[in-house]
């Protein structure tokens, strides 16, 4: 069987991924009836300092964690399915998005959090 | 022939070096070690040398009869090469001249240390049969002595061997009757020589130990009437009949245990240290007696028995016999072990325990304030006296007299906590001591903390020193009081007879006055006026000379003296003037002789009130605290400035306070306590007012120290604290008033972080406050405001809170506190102002939002918010400073909103919404990773 990997970015090389690798779990609040879309899931800041450190701030929690380069890089494919030839088979093409070389591993106990966040320079990533 | 011709380079080694044959005989005969002096005798010539040693080989009868004994007695004889030149040497003189010199030299008796040295070393006399002498350590099998001569520095080695000593000693007896130019053999001409050292320390130490006076105060003519004329029986003694009656009770109830059962063991020596292994009834004494037979058995195993010794230990032997007869119940000892004396100077308390002990046949050790007396030295002592018995003579069990054990306080401490801790380990082993007893007798020896099985007499002169406190409930404590007047008059009346010295009684009735019935001083006195070929002058006593031993009174006789005016029992001596001065001298004495100034006026102000002094116009009292005042000024000067010689000027002023509120009757004295507790209280509220001050913001704390805010804001505070106008309802019962009220209340106790707190009263404090709640839980300020305006007997006038007023308090302000501490930064920031003028502006601007949010109910908005805010803060990467800017002001934003819903009645809604502005929670699991690996097929990548 052949399957097809096509990488669609030749020109502006490839764009870069990242997994937020968690111990635990992240919950909807019971709320919203398990819904999670258009909810703000946390902040992760990356501290300016030297080392690459970052925070996660998810609900109450502060996570802490760092970057870890992994030994075998990843793509995150895109499954597209073709009708070719006006047929009626399909033809399934995997796609790559991206490129994953990296996580940012969270990997302590997280720091519980009550009143307001003070994070210095925040660059925000939504995923 | 054992004397090889030496090689050329020792003789030219030796050559400078000659010997006296006599030294060398001696040494020979003595086993001396080498080195010996080695005379440098620069005439001696290496062809002497030579034909010395060709004539020696020449004549072998002479050597023949000579050396055999060198042989037997020389264990050094080819030591070194310096045996072979003294030989030579000894060649020179004519050879029948030289035997006979040699062997007279040879027995005469030799220095009895040597022989003692020979006896101790037993085991490391060496055979000379087996002498192997080389210069080379390595050539020698077994032990080796290595051996340099003193000036050439060569060394040889010599082999060791070891022997025993006794048939070392017989070799010497046999040698001796084969030279019987003396009529004893040598080992009984050591065995006298020994025995009389050994008689002469056992007169020696007999004579120190007999403290009786004996024919010898004619001799020594200077010596003191007190030593002289000092009581040495039990009848003779001049202080009170009923205390030396006890005394001696009490060292008779030691009888028991002390001379128990030693009279049946000591008839036969051997056999009665063989019956005390099998049956160990009384350890120590077997112990000692033991230690002794051990330490004997030397003497007694070659040579017959000392006949002194055996004498002693006889004489021993009948000496407890009487005393046991004297005393044959079997009884323990008596339950307090230590005996404590303690009184004035110079009445006899030392002489009282010397002469009880005595007379109960102990013999005395008296530790000193002038021995070392640190807790070690003191330990070894004590374990001397009560494990050891003595060797010589004066085999009585001590008896351990401790004098003057207040004197140095730190010292005597020691002694204090050895005889505690004795006496303690005792009463902690007194249950199983049977069976120990029973079990190991020597391992129970070895113990550190051995149990106290001696008399030990104490004497102290003042029984209150803190150092005594211990020993003062463990003992059996006797007070000396003095004895009457007459009786000492009649004594020391005895003692002038005696020494042919006129005196007429009333006279010495003075003197025994002045002193206080102090006999020490007053035979002193006497002595010194008999030396000088004075009268006793009665007039005069005060200005003569009374040599009084050095004293302090305890500090409640200091106050008493102060406080108490003697009754002028003699009107007579005529001017006031001089009673006063002498009054005056006395008292200034007194205290200064005592120095600790401080607690004195320490005393004096606590008691000086309490006195019964008719003082109409309060002169007196002022006076006297103006005194007092004084005092504290000086004292506080000298310790700013370290002027230490100004304390001279303190114990004057103690005396216009006598002479002004001095009373006949005795006064009831107390320990000053106030000061300390005054002292204690103060740094304890300091603490918690400090401890407090923390707690306070800065914003607020910096303007408030706590000295002006106790002398000045306490009150007006509490005023504002509790409020009269608040009624303890229900919020909502509260008028808009009453609320603006409440929360500004809040406010200003969360501000000042006041709070109510569950509280003990105790019955004290609750009688303080009638106000309170007397049950026993109540609540208080937690920092006790209220404590620092109530004093005693003075009731405030500040309205104090109901309990369920209080209740509620302390729950806003508990409520208040989490609503800052979530609230952030940003909402302390903007407070401040507000707090500080007590606005009721937010008050009231909170509780019109909470109505707000009553009317309309939020349930959807939050997240909405929330959203919004997240869409707002997207990550712009370009620009970090603008997205952290919108974050913070989202957050601002976000507050303000949350802060709408600030209202004390809705803390529901808060909740929710708090809730509802974090969306997605998340949930730590601990320890593993939950991460499921499963496996996927490719297919489903395609399908």
């Amino acid at each position: 069987m052949e399957i097809r990997v096509k990488c669609g970015c030749g020109e502006e090389g490839c764009s870069e991924w990242t997994i937020v690798e968690l111990q635990g779990v992240v919950d909807s609040q019971s709320s919203f009836q398990g819904s999670v879309q258009n909810l703000e899931i946390g902040r992760l800041c990356h501290s300016d300092s030297s080392q690459e450190s970052y925070t996660f701030t998810v609900g109450y929690h502060e996570l802490t964690g760092s970057k870890v380069t992994l030994k075998k890089p990843l793509l995150v494919l895109k499954k597209l399915q073709k009708c070719t030839d006006g047929s009626s088979e399909k033809e399934t093409e995997l796609q790559v998005v991206g490129i994953i070389r990296s996580k940012i591993l969270f990997k302590t106990r997280p720091k519980p959090l009550f009143s307001g966040i003070t994070s210095l320079f925040c660059s925000c990533l939504l995923l | 022939m054992e004397f090889d011709i030496p090689l050329p380079e020792e003789l030219e080694l030796l050559e400078a070096n000659s010997y006296y044959p006599e030294e060398e005989d001696d040494d020979y005969l003595n086993f001396e070690e080498p080195p010996y002096p080695y005379p440098i005798d620069g005439d001696e010539e290496k062809e002497e040398e030579r034909e010395a040693n060709l004539r020696r080989s020449e004549s072998p009868d002479i050597n023949g009869c000579k050396r055999p004994r060198s042989i037997v007695s020389d264990p050094i004889v080819n030591l070194d090469e310096g045996s072979s030149p003294a030989a030579e040497k000894r060649s020179k003189i004519d050879d029948n001249n030289r035997v006979e010199m040699e062997d007279e030299e040879w027995l005469r008796p030799p220095p009895i240390k040597k022989v003692v040295h020979v006896m101790e070393e037993e085991e490391e006399v060496i055979i000379p049969q087996e002498t192997i002498l080389s210069r080379y350590a390595s050539e020698i099998d077994g032990e080796c002595f290595p051996i340099t001569a003193p000036d050439g520095g060569d060394r040889v080695y010599a082999k060791f061997n070891r022997a025993l000593g006794d048939e070392e000693v017989k070799k010497l007896d046999v040698k001796a009757k084969s030279n019987g130019l003396i009529k004893d053999p040598i080992s009984v001409l050591l065995e006298q020589s020994e025995k009389e050292a050994f008689n002469k320390v056992l007169q020696a130490s007999s004579e120190d130990q007999n403290e009786s006076i004996t024919a010898e105060t004619s001799v020594m003519h200077e010596r003191l009437w007190v030593d002289k004329y000092s009581p040495s029986s039990f009848t003779e003694l001049l202080s009170d009949e009923q205390t030396n009656r006890e005394v001696l009770l009490w060292l008779k109830q030691w009888d028991a245990s002390v001379f128990g059962s030693e009279i049946r063991s000591t008839t036969d020596e051997v056999l009665s240290a063989l019956k005390r292994h099998s049956t160990p009834s009384h350890r120590q004494k077997s112990d000692s007696a033991f230690t002794r037979k051990k330490q004997f058995s030397r003497w007694s195993k070659d040579s017959s028995s000392f006949p002194k010794n055996s004498d002693a230990s006889d004489s021993n032997a009948t000496d407890n016999h009487d005393l046991r007869n004297k005393k044959s119940k079997l009884i323990g000892p008596p339950e307090q072990k230590i005996l404590l004396l303690c009184g004035p100077p110079g009445l006899g308390k030392t002489t009282l325990a010397h002469v009880a002990a005595k007379h109960c046949g102990y013999r005395v050790v008296e530790i000193n304030a002038s021995d070392e007396r640190s807790a070690a030295a003191i330990e070894t002592r004590i374990l001397d006296v009560v494990q050891m018995n003595s060797v010589t003579a004066d085999s009585r069990p001590k008896c351990l007299v401790i004098d003057e054990i207040d004197g140095a306080l730190g010292d005597g401490k020691g002694a204090v906590d050895v005889i505690l801790k004795m006496v303690l380990a005792e009463k902690k082993h007194a249950t199983g001591k049977e069976n120990i007893d029973n079990g190991k007798t020597s391992s129970k020896k070895e113990r550190r903390t051995a149990p106290l099985s001696r008399p030990v007499i104490c004497i102290c002169n003042d029984l209150y020193v803190p150092a005594l406190r211990p020993l003062r409930q463990i003992a059996k404590v006797h007070v000396f009081v003095q004895p009457t007047v007459s009786r000492v008059v009649n004594r020391l009346k005895y003692i002038c007879n005696m020494e042919g010295m006129k005196t007429r009684s009333f006279g010495l009735s003075a003197l025994a006055d002045y002193t206080e019935c102090d006999i020490r001083s007053c035979l002193n006195t006497l002595q010194f006026l008999n030396k000088k070929n004075e009268t006793l002058n009665v007039i005069d006593i005060g200005s003569q000379v009374v040599g009084r031993k050095d004293m302090s009174k305890s500090l409640f006789d200091i106050w008493k003296e102060i406080f108490n005016k003697r009754k002028m029992k003699r009107e007579r001596s005529n001017d006031a003037s001089g009673s006063e001065a002498k009054k005056f001298d006395f008292l200034h004495s007194l205290v200064s002789s005592r120095g600790d100034y401080d607690l004195i006026f320490d005393g004096i102000h606590e008691n000086v009130l309490q006195l019964q002094y008719h003082d109409p116009a309060m002169d007196k009292t002022v006076s006297c605290l103006d005194c007092l005042g004084t005092s504290d000024l000086l004292h506080r000067y000298i310790m700013r400035t370290q002027q230490m010689h100004l304390y001279a000027y303190l114990p004057s002023l103690v005396i216009p306070i006598h002479r002004r509120v001095a009373q006949i009757q005795r006064p009831t004295i107390q320990w000053p306590k106030s000061y300390h507790r005054c002292r204690t209280l103060l740094v304890e509220k300091q603490e918690s007012l400090r401890s407090w001050h923390h707690k306070i913001p800065p914003y607020i704390g910096r303007h408030l120290s706590i000295k002006s805010f106790v002398e000045d804001s306490v009150s007006p505070l509490l005023h504002i604290l509790s409020p009269p106008t608040l009624r303890p309802v229900a919020s909502h019962l509260l008028s808009e008033k009453q609320k603006d009220q409440l929360a500004s209340l809040v406010m200003l106790m969360h501000s000042y972080s006041l709070t109510y707190k569950n509280v003990k009263l105790d019955p004290a404090m609750s009688n303080l406050r009638e106000g309170a709640a007397s049950d026993a839980s109540a609540l208080a300020l937690d920092p006790h405001l209220f404590d620092f305006i109530s004093f005693k007997g003075r009731q405030y006038k500040h309205h104090v809170l109901t309990l369920a007023m209080k209740q509620v308090l302390a729950h806003e302000v508990e409520k208040q506190k989490i609503l800052q501490a979530s609230g952030g930064r940003s909402g302390i920031l903007s407070k401040p102002p507000e707090i500080k003028k007590i606005n009721p502006d937010l008050v009231r601007k909170t509780i019109a939002a909470s109505k707000e949010s009553h009317k309309n109910p939020v349930i959807s908005k939050p997240p909405s918010v929330s959203v919004e805010n997240a869409t707002t803060s997207k990550p712009k990467p370009s620009d970090v400073k603008k997205a952290s800017r919108t974050a913070l002001s989202f957050f601002d934003r976000f507050r303000k909103s949350r802060k709408d819903y600030e209202d004390p009645e809705d803390v529901q809604k808060r909740a929710t919404a708090k809730r509802d502005s974090r969306p997605l929670l998340f949930k730590f699991n601990e320890g593993f990773t939950n991460a499921v690996k499963r496996p996927v097929r490719m297919r489903e990548f395609l399908l």
